[in-house]
């Protein structure tokens, strides 16, 4: 047997009573809804008129600038999308020097920062002859899994030649197998910043560039 | 014994040493680059400079020297005491010495380390010293301050190719000329010296030689900065993603203490190094022995191979042992292996003596090869003085005597550990054997005449012990993860004596360890039980 609460406290068995409330008075034109139907879809027509105007005319609410402002101001993602701000760290990129050829050395600084380890890099050396022999080295292979890239920007701020960004603007996009997320060297380096430049601003000149401001023993006959 | 006094501290020292040696023993280190316990003094780096208290009753020698005054805006007069290298200066009774609460000791080291820097190029970045220089290091605990020279440095050869194994950068050098000066005096052979002066010094090589001795990795290894480096290492990996092991050489008899070197990401070894060891190979090891590491990951046996058919290891464990199921005792060899340790040989025997019940135990390990009077042995087995120890009833018969017996038909079971034949010529002759079955971790010679092969680990993937030429026996510890199906050969044996039927009980590497040196108290507790009557 179930014990009622009322029964714990002592004061028996209660018996629940209704109460009855009469019903409220209503005039037919209330109780039929008409007219607070239509003065409800009347103002519905009035923002589908308004909005297919301003659509069909061009003058919907920029959605990010007027977002707050009357009218459609959804974004239509992916035609429309969200400025990303001027640091937003959206895929890496290799930077290229003058003649083309990546920026990096290899020393290993981004993948020693990296906290996901998604950057694998084989350093190489320049040919015997090559004039940045014993001054440089250079990636051989140079590889990021964007899937287990955490995009931190570490690697960013690690690297001593400027020659890896994430100012690409390209957020991390959906493909449909693990391999497309393998990033490799001719990739990485395919990619433009923001501005669509492959190269630098900060640019650390080289030994053996003609922009390097050193000189030699052969050419300063120490 | 006489001591002296460094920084207020007591420092015991043997007559004629040196104040940086009787430093280092206490374990107090005075920075230094060109001075090494192994080497000679040459007091040419100045890091070491250290004040000395006049003797009682006697003035100091003092120096006058120029001082930026900030208040009077010009240099003024001073004195300074004369500073002494720590390397060079020999400790006497009472001597009191200022090493790091001197001011000027600090200063002096503050510009010593800018000085050494001044031409340096900071490439750390791409020099394969950093995280191990000493130039580094030193910066940071003397230093801390940027460049102020603003002219461009001198620029002088990089990438100079010395020798087929190392790589010289005369602008990271500093001229400490530990390299030198280790080819004199440990290599014997003066291939390299020294050539300008000033900041134009560089190392060069003897006119028409390269660097090819047989100890030319040491130089890199002496080398305190990233002037030196080796081909073999040169941008393989950054040292800071590197854990060292303390192994055992095993590329000759003599055993050399030695650090290996793996990245525990990728389970890979990347380097050998010397471990300072006075009674083996002081400070030094030789070319063959420091490329030895490689020998981790080449040539390897990973997976059972059954009739030359890679197999699943259980199966292959099962077909092995069949191959070995009616074999007649008396027909079976067993082949220890001097490459082995003393674990994995230990086990082998048990598994003969008491189990199989075969007394015709041999030795194999590699062939024999040079040799000379520093470190190498002519003898490249690490373990041929252990395996010796372990047959205590009769030593194992050399590999040539099985060789002759198995062509006069004498064996028609061999269990060898390690592929190995000491003897090269003699191979052909296991060709007819009709079960031989290799419990090994290379594919040597053998390996193709095998009916199973069982993959071992390597020296790098188990523990061990190692009794070198002169009778020390040495640990070598575990570096990797065994790599693929691959046992340590004591369990490996164990697990293929399980296969044969047997009891083999051992699990863990103490069990082997109790097994080979029972400690007292477990002899004890073994006679309580035999007199109990307790089933033993």
């Amino acid at each position: 047997m179930t014990q009622q609460a009322s029964d714990y406290q002592g004061l028996g068995p209660q018996k629940v009573r209704g109460v009855v409330v009469r019903r409220p008075n209503r005039t037919a034109g209330v109780q039929a809804y008409i007219p607070e139907l239509s003065k409800g879809l009347g103002i519905t027509m009035k923002h589908f008129f308004k909005n297919t105007k301003e659509y069909m005319l061009g003058q919907r609410p920029d959605p990010v600038l007027e977002s707050t402002t009357d009218g459609v101001n959804t974004i239509s993602y992916p035609e429309q999308r969200r400025p990303y701000p001027e640091r937003f760290r959206g895929m890496h990129r290799l930077t290229h020097r003058d003649d083309g050829s990546p920026r990096c050395v290899a020393c290993l600084c981004c993948s020693t920062a990296c906290p996901a380890q998604c950057i694998h890099i084989e350093p190489a050396e320049y040919p015997e002859g090559d004039e940045r022999r014993g001054y440089e080295r250079y990636p051989a292979t140079f590889v990021i899994d964007e899937l287990r890239c955490v995009f931190c920007g570490f690697c960013v701020e690690a690297c001593p030649c400027d020659a890896i960004r994430m100012d690409t603007g390209i957020h991390a996009a959906p493909y449909d197998s693990r391999e497309q997320f393998i990033y490799e060297k001719d990739l990485l380096m395919s990619f433009c910043g923001r501005e669509g430049d492959q190269v630098t601003e900060n640019a650390r000149h080289e030994p053996g560039e003609s922009t390097h401001p050193g000189v030699d023993r052969e050419r300063h006959g120490h | 014994m006489p001591t002296f006094k460094l920084d207020e501290r007591e420092i015991p020292f043997e007559k004629g040493e040196t104040i940086i040696q009787a430093a280092h023993r206490a374990g107090i280190d005075i920075p230094h680059y060109c001075w090494h316990p192994g080497l000679s003094v040459a007091a040419n780096c100045r890091m070491c400079l250290v004040e000395i208290e006049p003797p009682p009753g006697r003035p100091a020698m003092m120096l006058d020297v120029l001082e930026w005054d900030a208040d009077a805006q010009d240099y003024v007069p001073q004195k300074k005491p004369k500073l002494q290298p720590a390397c060079q200066f020999q400790a006497g009774e009472g001597m009191v010495v200022h090493s790091e609460g001197s001011k000027n000791v600090k200063e002096a080291r503050r510009a010593v380390q800018e000085m050494l820097l001044l031409n340096h190029p900071v490439d750390c970045p791409i020099c394969d010293q950093a995280g191990e220089c000493r130039l580094q290091d030193y910066w940071l605990e003397h230093q801390g301050s940027k460049k102020r020279m603003k002219d461009e440095p001198v620029h002088k050869p990089k990438a100079v190719v010395f020798g087929p194994t190392i790589v010289y950068d005369a602008e990271r050098c500093i001229v400490c000329t530990r390299c030198i000066r280790f080819c004199d005096e440990v290599a014997g052979d003066s291939v390299l010296d020294l050539r300008e002066r000033g900041n134009l010094n560089e190392v060069v090589l003897a006119p028409g030689r390269e660097l090819d001795h047989d100890y030319t990795l040491m130089t890199e290894y002496v080398c305190p900065v990233g002037a030196l480096t080796a081909v073999d290492f040169r941008f393989k990996a950054r040292v800071w993603f590197l854990r060292s092991a303390r192994t055992v050489c095993v590329g000759c008899a003599t055993g050399c203490n030695a650090f290996l070197d793996f990245d525990p990401r990728d389970q890979k070894v990347y380097r050998h190094r010397p471990r300072e060891n006075p009674d083996v190979n002081k400070y030094w090891m030789c070319d063959e022995g420091m490329l030895s590491y490689s020998r981790v990951h080449e040539n390897r046996v990973l997976r059972a191979e059954i009739d030359g058919q890679t197999i699943e290891f259980e199966r292959g464990l099962k077909k092995a042992a069949k191959l070995f199921k009616s074999a007649d005792p008396d027909r079976t060899a067993i082949v220890l292996s001097a490459q082995h340790s003393n674990e994995d040989n230990f086990a082998m025997l048990v598994l003969a003596r008491d189990y199989i019940g075969s007394g015709n135990v041999f030795v194999n390990g590699r062939p024999g090869g040079d040799s000379d009077e520093i470190l190498r042995d002519a003898d490249k087995n690490p373990n041929a003085r252990g395996v010796v120890g372990l047959c205590t009833s009769a030593p194992p018969a050399p590999f040539k005597e099985l060789a002759t017996a198995l062509a006069a038909g004498k064996f028609t079971h061999v269990l060898a550990l390690g592929s190995d034949a000491s003897d090269p010529d003699e191979v052909a002759a296991f060709e007819d054997c009709e079960n031989l079955v290799l419990l090994t971790s290379h594919r040597g010679p053998l390996a193709a005449h095998a009916d199973a092969l069982l993959p071992a680990c390597t020296w790098a993937e188990a523990d061990g012990t190692f009794v070198n030429r002169t009778g020390i026996a040495q640990e070598s510890e575990r570096a990797i993860f065994p790599h693929g199906d691959s046992l340590p050969a004591w369990k490996l044996i164990a697990a293929f004596g399980r296969a044969l039927g047997h009891s083999f009980g051992w699990t863990k590497l103490r069990h082997v360890r109790a097994a080979m040196a029972p400690d007292p108290g477990a002899e004890v507790a073994a006679d309580a039980e035999a007199q109990s009557g307790a089933p033993a």
